[in-house]
């Protein structure tokens, strides 16, 4: 290979393309503006289009109609704007609820991942072996392989109150409904929980729980006073993922959750009845998520993303 | 400050016969030590001797595999840290970063209930003695090394412990700042008065701050005694080649310069190169031919390694002062002289006797290895 | 680990899609290869799943292929779930024919996307039944917009062992003192308040309730009302009907509204428990389908040939013995491989059919001839099984 690279510079076989080629190389070898350009050009423009546009497109016919109309039947969007849906979802208490609904069981799941994930990651991060600990990340993980309907279907045979597996073994399941979404929801989301709480602990510094110690504090005054603060930006980072994650999710309710309807439920109804309230129902999760991410943007985490 | 004789009181830390094994094999191998009130005691050795490992039993981190471990006379070897009158300065400070520097001294206080008002009072107190009285607000990551250092210090000594434990804590400070740390520390135990037990892998450190110093190696305790006693009379190869630098001589060489077989060892800046193939040896003094195998300038003096007619290696250490001109070649033949009262004889040899037969340098930093 | 982090972040976001893509999974696209030649033009048809088979979903089960090969048209198959989604994709104008039910129907005439029938050009018009044609949900002023596919009503379909009594009545799926809480099961959909109004115009008669299809507010309200004191004995409500199945099957569902053909299924499989599907005392509310074409298409003649082909005797007899339903063509009653199929289907008994409340897209303008009052449209019935839903 050394031998023939000499052979192969383009000094000595210039073609066209190789010109061209070293043209354009000295072009963004000089102009290191137009080389990051390039580079995110491509993918930054599709962001702008698919992911902002979207989000545009939704915002806009948020503030759309339907036109109205005395048949009741006609489905014409009125190209006005105006918060006419949104005064709807607030007038209406059925939207307020569901949405409040929604929003617990986000706050539920993570809560219920926290408080699981913490020991859990702790033990991956600080007390297993490098051996142990591997095998922990990919038991943990391992799930994430698996499809979302293939896990759903899964849990709906486990939980089924007609003869399935919890109902036989343990003599009790709770069924289809609010708690085995919940449940369901928090197994699914686990792992986004846990990850970045295990790299937190596995960044904290040993010595931090020995000086502690050491200063004449037991176990559990140093996870309070050492190890919680300084695990709270990890802690925050993985309920972005649990409450975003539950916030949007409607799916599951129609697998486990009996009659459970969360916003997404409601957005998915609307959505071929009046396209405008489905998106602007739609809208509040968005809200919702952008308020949660301006709130814990001052604690760090944002950067352990 | 005079080394007390741990036989007239309480010793300040008693270590009976400790072992620590980690699987098979054994980081701390039957070690016994009395550490005297008020010492500054270190413990000096290689990387992986088994140091930190004393250190770590001693401030509860680790539980001794067998042995037994006295706080002033109590049996603490089976206590958790927090059930033990000492603290621990930590090598990478483990300051905590969330609290400023104010909180982060008060802490150990704050855990013993102490009312608010002592507690400032006591924090301020210790921070003035590491001279970082303006600090108070600051949090860990707006300070230099050297002060977080001495915030580490403070923290610790705050809550005047029996026993400072120091696990290498000038090791990350550059060279300057860590001759400055040397005195301050110095200073602040004259201070204080607390037994200081301070783990380093730098004899000259070792020797500049300690009223005694044990050398370990390979888990076990190689000598204990004085800088001096450490220096001037090694009682092994390894502890004359690990303090300093020294050549072992012994066997036929030994026979032919000493007239036994050793061992030896002997200082390089004892060994005079002369001027000329002059007189033989006589009572007092040795004299042999060598031939120069290497010359190394090293600031204060330059080392001259040689390799002697009698079968040896030997370093001689030649001041940098005045003419220069007269350092010999490499490849040279020169006459070396020395006092046969600074051939030092290794009574009880090291475990490792062919360990020392190297020259070690003066620091071991660079083959430092976690 | 902070790029295992972001890859994680990236997988969340792809579970998510696919959560969102999963809940349309079973109205994917059915495009089939063209198969036979293709000499004129294509069709491309929306369709109740079990309306137009070409073999996709059982290899035995396909009358799209024999019908590309005597038409020479190119068909393409798309299923919906449920008659929003029917009516939300008939509206986008790419499809040229769609097998619609009665609370889609008038809403795609309403909003200019089904065009009238020429029914001199379906030749199978004759044959179908004349009770099945021109209705409230099929035509509208006169016009006829629809061809009868088939017909079938909600049954109350109950576990044999785990209900007893034997029902007779709706009561035990609607009223709170209901002994079967939890394991009740109802229709998924808006129109799913007809069979409440359905109820309540036997139960209560002072709301003087004549076509459950046409309430005004105070019927609606009771209605709605029902519906919600209902929804503690509902354990799934169901818009699959697989779904359904595996309920009864699985004995997590034991009473509630069902189809013929999802009974049939229950039936059909040997492990699960026996079942039954009656009329209640109440009667029923009922769906009539009917094929309506596109005012957009471009593929007027492929759809003509297509509703002349799945409404000839011959393809009806399939069709209603595969989905379980009344075929709209009588003459397929002889054509059926089970002898008795039209007579358990009363698919020529008039007297059975005038009984159900057939599916009819509710409007402000009542359907029962009361001038009045205005009645709920299918948009407040919408929002009101939102908050049946959400409450």
């Amino acid at each position: 290979m050394g031998r023939d690279q000499g052979k192969l510079t383009p000094a000595e076989s210039p073609s066209p393309r190789s010109g061209l080629r070293r043209r354009a190389s000295r072009f963004f070898a000089r102009h290191p503006g137009a080389r990051v350009g390039a580079q995110i050009g491509a993918p930054g423009g599709w962001l702008l289009v698919v992911y902002i546009g979207s989000l545009t497109a939704l915002i806009v016919t948020a503030l759309y109609r339907l036109a109205d109309d005395p048949t009741g039947l006609v489905t014409k969007l009125d190209t006005t704007i105006g918060f006419a849906n949104f005064d709807r979802l607030i007038s209406e208490p059925v939207y307020r609820n569901v949405a409040l609904r929604t929003l617990q069981a986000a706050a539920t799941v993570t809560i219920i991942d926290a408080i699981i994930a913490f020991p859990v990651a702790f033990f991956m991060g600080k007390v297993a072996t490098p051996r142990t600990r591997r095998a922990l990340v990919v038991a943990v993980t391992l799930p994430l392989w698996a499809g979302y309907l293939v896990k759903g279907y899964a849990w709906r045979s486990l939980l089924d109150p007609g003869g399935g597996a919890l109902k036989q073994v343990l003599g009790h399941t709770p069924g289809f409904g609010y708690a085995s979404s919940i449940l369901v929801l928090a197994y699914l989301w686990f792992p986004f929980m846990v990850i970045p709480l295990f790299s937190g602990f596995e960044r904290l510094p040993t010595s931090l729980l020995e000086a502690s110690t050491d200063l004449g504090a037991k176990a559990g005054r140093t996870m309070r006073s050492v190890v919680l603060p300084q695990i709270v930006p990890s802690l925050v980072a993985g309920s972005i993922f649990t409450f975003s994650l539950t916030l949007g999710d409607f799916y599951m309710n129609r697998i486990v959750g009996g009659t459970t309807e969360f916003i997404g439920n409601v957005v998915y109804r609307q959505f071929s009845v009046d396209l405008p309230f489905a998106a602007a129902y739609a809208v509040v999760p968005i809200v919702i998520m952008v308020g949660y991410l301006l709130a814990v943007r001052r604690t760090g985490a944002l950067d352990e993303l | 400050m005079g080394t007390m004789d741990p036989a007239n009181s309480t010793p300040a830390v008693t270590i009976r016969d400790v072992t620590k094994r980690f699987g098979s094999v054994a980081a701390v191998d039957g070690v016994s030590l009395a550490i005297a009130p008020g010492e500054f005691f270190s413990l000096l050795g290689p990387s992986g001797s088994g140091k930190t490992t004393m250190l770590r039993m001693i401030a509860g981190f680790e539980l001794p595999t067998s042995g037994r471990i006295e706080l002033d006379g109590r049996d603490v070897t089976q206590s958790p840290p927090f059930d033990r009158d000492v603290n621990t300065v930590f090598q990478d400070y483990a300051l905590f970063p969330h609290m400023n520097v104010m909180r982060n001294v008060e802490y150990g206080l704050r855990m013993k209930r102490v009312p608010k008002d002592e507690r400032r009072t006591r924090a301020a107190h210790a921070l003035a003695t590491v001279r970082l009285e303006q600090f108070g607000d600051r949090k860990p990551d707006q300070l230099s090394g050297g002060q977080r250092q001495r915030v580490a210090l403070a923290r610790a000594l705050v809550n005047e412990p029996k026993v400072l434990l120091l696990d290498e804590p000038l090791g990350a400070l550059d060279l300057k700042l860590r001759e400055e740390m040397q005195s301050e520390l110095a200073r602040i135990q004259r201070d204080v008065g607390i037994t200081f037990i301070f783990v380093t892998h730098d004899q000259g450190e070792a020797l500049t701050l300690s009223s005694r110093v044990a050398v370990f190696n390979h888990g076990r305790i190689e000598q204990v005694g004085t800088p001096r006693e450490i220096y001037e009379t090694p009682g092994s190869a390894f502890v004359a080649g690990f303090v300093g630098s020294a050549s072992v001589i012994e066997g036929a060489a030994a026979r032919a310069l000493v007239g036994d077989d050793g061992p030896y060892s002997i200082r390089p800046e004892r060994v005079t190169i002369l001027a000329a193939e002059t007189a033989s040896s006589d009572a007092n003094t040795i004299r042999a031919n060598g031939q120069v195998t290497d010359v190394q300038y090293h600031g204060d003096g330059t080392r001259v390694q040689l390799q002697l007619e009698a079968g040896a290696s030997m370093l001689a250490e030649v001041p940098n002062v005045g003419d220069q001109t007269s350092l010999p070649e490499r490849g040279a033949k020169v006459t070396v002289g020395f006092r046969r009262s600074d051939m030092l004889s290794l009574h009880h040899a090291g475990a490792e006797p062919d360990q020392a037969r190297a020259h070690v340098s003066r620091t071991h930093e660079s083959g430092e290895t976690p | 680990m902070n790029r295992f982090l972001r890859w994680g972040a990236l997988g969340a976001i792809a579970v998510f899609v696919f959560a969102a893509c999963g809940s349309s999974s079973g109205s994917a696209a059915k495009k089939k290869p063209t198969s036979g030649k293709t000499t004129g033009g294509s069709v491309s048809i929306l369709a109740w799943p079990g309306y137009a088979e070409n073999g996709s979903t059982s290899k035995d089960v396909n009358w799209v292929t024999p019908f590309e090969t005597e038409s020479g048209c190119k068909a393409s198959v798309k299923t919906f779930g449920t008659s929003d989604e029917a009516f939300q994709l008939f509206n986008t104008g790419q499809y040229d024919v769609v097998s619609a039910s009665g609370d889609s129907s008038l809403r795609s005439v309403a909003n200019g996307d089904a065009a009238v029938i020429d029914t001199a050009k379906v030749t199978t018009y004759g044959e179908l039944a004349p009770f099945l044609k021109s209705k409230p949900w099929n035509s509208v002023d006169g016009k006829v917009y629809g061809v009868p596919h088939g017909w079938g009503a909600n049954l109350l379909m109950y576990n044999d062992a785990a209900v007893t009594p034997a029902p007779d009545s709706w009561s035990v799926v609607f009223e709170a003192t209901s002994p079967y809480k939890g394991k009740v099961t109802a229709y998924d959909s808006p129109i799913y308040i007809a069979d409440a109004a359905l109820y309540l115009s036997k139960t209560k008669p002072e709301l003087k309730i004549t076509n459950p299809y046409a309430l005004d507010d105070t019927q609606f309200a009771a209605a709605v009302a029902l519906l919600k004191q209902q929804k503690p004995n509902i354990g799934e409500y169901w818009s699959d009907y697989l779904k359904e199945q595996e309920g009864f099957t699985k004995s997590s569902l034991v009473l509630g509204t069902t189809w013929q053909v999802i009974t049939n299924g229950v039936q059909a499989d040997t492990a699960s428990p026996k079942v039954t599907a009656i009329i209640p005392k109440e009667g029923s509310t009922a769906w009539s389908d009917s094929w309506m074409v596109s005012t957009k298409s471009k593929n007027v003649d492929c759809a003509y040939k297509w509703i002349n082909w799945i409404t000839s005797a011959k393809v009806q007899a399939q069709v209603a013995e595969y989905f379980g339903e009344a075929p709209a063509n009588l003459s397929a009653c002889t054509l059926t491989t089970t002898k008795d199929f039209c007579t358990t289907f009363h698919a020529d008994d008039k007297t059975f059919y005038g009984q159900l409340a057939y599916w009819t897209t509710p409007t402000t303008k009542c359907l029962d001839g009361r001038t009045n009052v205005q009645c709920k449209a299918y948009k407040d019935w919408t929002a009101a099984w939102d908050e049946i839903k959400g409450s």
